[in-house]
């Protein structure tokens, strides 16, 4: 019985692998085939942030509104390493990465709410960081609201490799929470915090590791960004679409789930890219539409088709 | 014998590839960006409209004479909606160089839209045409762009700086406030200004601020400006700032002996809508192409040009930036008619071989080295109401001035 279990339990976490594994793929070799590889880095990028946000959001139930904080303090905090240090971009993203995680454990008092008030707030602490970035009065350190020119490391093809190993990172650690003890642990605390102390899970603990790992992709995937990019403005690196798509491709896939985001992703962004440029009058209307068609109808995500019929979505 | 007919084989190769290599594209693509909605809509818009005109004119002539096939060619424009999002024009500005292979890149208009084709169009050596993005540092090590329509930000205030300075001081002006969103754009006016007159010694700069561009309340502002009691106020902001910082100066009563703003004179019909003449009246701002009638040796005049965008009917106020748009069409025209081929280098050489030596509605075409609009002079207007309607006189410089300025007691 025991045995059963465990190979039914690998065979769960070979088809998460699976799945992360052709996601990566693809998206590596993407660039040999379709030229526009900025639009291929917008992907990636949002693919990984939509992980990033369900790792706090899909295993805890705290939902961050302005997980872009994170997203802009690691493009700042690269942008500063190369400015001021003159740092390689490699050791400059490990800045962006640190700016984010400081900026995590800063907003760490902020899990005394919980539900809308925890988002709001989450909101008002991103936009307390775009204003002192954007302040006039700091242009000699961040430029203000002038906006940075990083030309001398603009590198998009090797930015771009490092965006889909920092993707490969974020998926390994989604699969793991599915299948490991801690991610259970994480799943008992949105449940109940209550019951899952009572119950020896060390809830602050846990949370506070979640919220870490989730704002450490964000800045991770800030530092690729201006990378990518190279020039940009803090309404660029703090504008409040990254987090509102992040939310809404995470929630129309499925949260707590490998295949939720990746499925918002692809369909929706997708949709952005194709209907949203073509004909963007349209756009709002039918991505407004397909969002009310969702929350009304399946409040659970695309993936709960399959689940609510006892099927298992990696 | 063998060594002749493969010599003639070869001239007869040489030749084809040659005759090839000529060979007409059935129509030139031009790339472009515009923001329908959004902060930049009513900068972007009118761009692209007098873009749009220059386009449907030029293909109702047959299209554009390109020297390098001796034959018209016509336009195809192919832009896209950005809806003022940097992180939208970036992935549409690699659409228009990866997948639509574009043969002439033009930007969108304003600063930040600007900023992010500037990296890209570098690394795939795309010239890039800016219409009116001023940043300073997209022309620092970067050959592959010129600013068509726009001076750059440094030159504009010069002649407001220098009426200041000179008649300003003879009236006894001695104190000058200066409030400035903080964008590439008016921020780099606002340092300008500020070294024009440091640099004379004359006026004390008694209030500095910069605000965000975003700021559409200007009442605590406007009091905190006339708490310290300057002779002179130079507000540089977008048109939005502009509306709100008028309407608020006319609410509050509060008066200054000399009042700057520059979008009156740049989208003079949007501000007249909005602020009204009473709210224009007195008020110190920069002739552009838009009152001024420079005499063009290519293209339309102004009043022709104004006369073909009421005719398009394209439900926007006609302004500096449709003259911009326009514009920026005329130079590619120029372009077209002096490169040796399509090819990106080319067309960057045929632009600046353009430099001193284009005219058109919007005054001298004129490249520095880095490819900067330095051609284009911005002199300084002051309004008169005139009933419902306002005129624009030019006080300076001299020699341009066709009124003289009227400073408050």
């Amino acid at each position: 019985m025991r045995d059963a279990r465990s190979v039914s339990g690998l065979r769960r976490v070979f088809g998460d692998l699976l799945l992360a594994g052709v996601v990566v793929a693809v998206m590596a070799v993407a660039p040999s085939v379709y030229s526009n590889q900025l639009l291929l880095f917008n992907f990636v990028m949002f693919l990984t942030l939509s992980q990033g946000l369900n790792v706090i959001y899909g295993f805890t139930g705290y939902l961050p509104f302005g997980y872009v904080g994170f997203f802009g303090a690691g493009a700042y905090g690269f942008a500063l390493a190369v400015m001021h240090l003159h740092a390689p971009p490699l050791a400059a993203m490990a800045v962006g990465a640190a700016a984010a995680l400081v900026l995590a454990v800063i907003l760490t008092p902020l899990f005394r709410l919980s539900g809308a008030y925890f988002a709001i707030a989450n909101l008002a602490a991103a936009q307390a960081v775009y204003e002192i970035v954007s302040n006039p009065a700091l242009e000699d350190i961040t430029k203000g609201p002038y906006g940075v020119s990083l030309s001398g490391v603009f590198a998009p093809e090797t930015s771009y490799a490092v965006s889909v190993a920092i993707l490969a990172g974020t998926l390994l650690l989604v699969v793991w929470l599915r299948n490991s003890r801690f991610g259970l642990s994480l799943r008992a605390i949105k449940e109940d915090p209550i019951s899952a102390a009572m119950a020896g899970v060390a809830v602050v603990r846990g949370r506070t590791i979640a919220w870490l790992c989730s704002a450490l992709i964000a800045g991770l995937v800030g530092g690729a960004f201006a990378w990518q990019i190279s020039v940009f403005y803090p309404e660029t690196a703090f504008s409040a679409q990254f987090s509102i798509f992040a939310v809404v491709f995470t929630l129309f896939g499925g949260a707590a789930t490998l295949t939720g985001p990746l499925l918002g992703v692809f369909i929706l962004y997708g949709i952005y890219n194709t209907i949203g440029i073509t004909v963007p009058q349209y756009f709002q209307l039918i991505y407004g539409t397909l969002i009310v068609a969702l929350v009304l109808f399946l409040p659970n995500g695309l993936v709960s088709l399959l689940t609510k019929r006892g099927i298992r979505v990696p | 014998m063998l060594r002749r007919t493969l010599l003639s084989f070869a001239a007869m190769l040489s030749f084809a590839v040659q005759a090839q290599a000529q060979q007409a594209p059935a129509e030139i693509k031009i790339g472009h960006l515009h923001a329908s909605s959004g902060p930049f809509a009513s900068i972007s818009m009118p761009v692209y409209t007098g873009l749009k005109i220059w386009v449907d004119e030029t293909n109702a002539a047959g299209g554009a004479y390109v020297k390098a096939f001796d034959k018209k060619i016509p336009l195809k424009l192919i832009s896209y909606d950005d809806q003022s999002s940097t992180a939208t024009a970036a992935t549409l500005y690699n659409q228009l160089i990866t997948q639509d292979k574009v043969d002439i890149l033009v930007a969108d208009s304003d600063s930040v839209l600007t900023s992010v084709a500037v990296p890209i169009a570098k690394e795939h050596k795309q010239f890039l045409f800016n219409p009116t993005g001023t940043g300073a540092a997209f022309f620092i090590d970067n050959p592959w762009i010129a600013l068509i329509a726009d001076p750059v930000s440094t030159i504009w205030p010069k002649y407001a700086a220098d009426y200041l300075n000179d008649e300003g001081a003879k009236a006894g002006i001695k104190t000058v406030a200066i409030l400035y969103s903080t964008n590439d754009f008016t921020g780099t006016q606002a340092s300008a200004v500020r070294g024009f007159i440091k640099a004379a010694g004359k006026l004390d700069i008694v209030y500095d601020q910069g605000v965000p561009t975003n700021t559409s309340n200007y009442t605590v502002l406007i009091n905190n400006i006339a708490a310290k009691n300057p002779d002179a106020v130079l507000h540089l902001g977008y048109v939005g700032n502009d509306i709100a910082f008028l309407r608020n100066l006319q609410d509050s009563g509060q008066k200054f002996r000399f009042l700057f703003s520059i979008y009156p004179g740049i989208e003079t019909e949007e501000l007249l809508k909005n602020v009204g003449p009473e709210g224009m009246a007195g008020v110190f701002t920069y002739v552009t192409s838009a009152a001024y009638e420079y005499k063009p040796e290519v293209g339309w005049t102004l009043e022709q040009f104004r006369t073909a965008w009421n005719k398009a009917n394209t439900g926007l106020n006609f302004g500096f930036n449709s003259i911009a748009g326009y514009t920026t069409g005329l130079v590619l025209q120029e372009t077209l008619k002096g490169t040796k081929s399509l090819d990106q280098t080319a067309l960057r050489d045929a632009v600046f071989a353009l430099s001193g030596k284009l005219k058109t509605l919007d005054g001298p075409f004129v490249l520095d080295e880095h490819g900067g609009q330095i051609g284009e002079i911005t002199p300084l207007g002051q309004f008169t109401a005139e009933g419902k309607e306002v005129k624009l006189d030019v006080v300076y410089p001299p020699s341009l001035a066709n009124g003289k300025g009227v400073i408050g007691k």
